[in-house]
């Protein structure tokens, strides 16, 4: 069963989680802040151009942004058009079966065309 | 006999509805739109023209102002000729068929006739548009395998958008005329 009780596991794994995120973050700073000339003294001459230490942040946040609006992009693309027969009925209610109609019993649910619907709606008396 | 009523677009614009009945089985009804305004035309004309005298103070090149009027005169043109419209009519015509007739700015008008047998219904639909929900009327074209089915779907007063108040109007007097399909063959 999953359930989201606090479990020994989960606990190691949360902490573990914490001193390797704090390390990577630490680690971050160091690339980013501390001079060239002095990670060449300590041996380490292969890490990546400082450069990419503010170009990274840059791209996700203008990625993010972007995100945004090519959701709304998206969405109103996929939106069916005002002629098409998806805002009247689909497959689902093409293949529906007519269940026979009982005396007496709660009608069984079944989508209504929207002929009937407008005739019920509009259409006062009837 | 003629009557005339005003209601509001969806964008709140005043718009207004003439029915005609021209006998027991004809009717028409037109929505027509607000005229083109003069004060918006004026503002149109001025910002573009204070943008090519500003181009013009930057630039020093006489071409930007003839080609800023060149281009309002093209503009309007295009616009009262293919945007426009100021009147979308619906002519339902029992046992014959539905005409839909759009009259733009310019006096061009559009027709499309659709005949009764392909009709299958005239009803009042609700979809997503342009992050509104709006009602809107359209007609159902039958499908010809499948009596149940519909194959097409025609929107109707797509430039004045009426409101329901107006389109439950409309789509009764459609219902008065296409309910007679049904009973018309079999009393005669």
């Amino acid at each position: 069963e999953n359930s989201p009780a606090p479990l020994p596991e989960r606990a190691i794994y949360g902490f573990a989680l914490f001193l390797g995120s704090w390390f990577g973050f630490i680690l971050y700073l160091i690339w980013a802040y501390v001079p060239e000339t002095w990670l060449f003294s300590l041996g380490l001459t292969y890490w990546p151009q400082k450069y990419w230490a503010v170009a990274l942040p840059v791209y996700l946040l203008v990625a993010v942004a972007i995100g945004y609006i090519l959701l709304f992009g998206i969405n109103m693309m996929s939106t069916a058009p005002l002629n098409s027969t998806h805002t009247i009925t689909d497959n689902f209610a093409k293949k529906q079966q007519q269940k026979k109609f009982q005396e007496e019993a709660i009608p069984a649910l079944r989508d209504i065309p929207i002929s009937e619907v407008n005739r019920m709606f509009f259409l006062p008396g009837k | 006999m003629a009557e005339e009523r005003r209601f509001r677009s969806v964008s709140g614009l005043p718009i207004a509805l003439r029915r005609r009945q021209h006998s027991a089985s004809c009717r028409e009804l037109a929505v027509r739109g607000p005229r083109l305004q003069l004060r918006s035309l004026s503002a149109a004309t001025s910002a573009v023209w204070l943008a090519a005298y500003g181009l013009f103070a930057l630039s020093e090149n006489s071409m930007v102002l003839s080609a800023a009027i060149f281009i309002t005169l093209i503009g309007l043109i295009i616009y009262l000729h293919f945007v426009k419209i100021d009147q979308e009519s619906l002519l339902v015509i029992g046992s014959l068929g539905i005409q839909v007739t759009s009259s733009y700015a310019s006096g061009k008008e559009s027709t499309t006739f659709i005949e009764m047998g392909q009709v299958k219904d005239v009803v009042i639909n609700e979809a997503i548009h342009m992050q509104k929900v709006i009602y809107y009327l359209c007609i159902l074209l039958q499908d010809p395998e499948d009596p149940q089915g519909v194959s097409e779907v025609v929107p109707l007063f797509q430039s004045s958008k009426p409101r329901l108040d107006c389109l439950i109007e409309v789509y009764k007097s459609c219902q008065e005329i296409l309910g007679q399909r049904k009973t018309a063959p079999l009393s005669s």
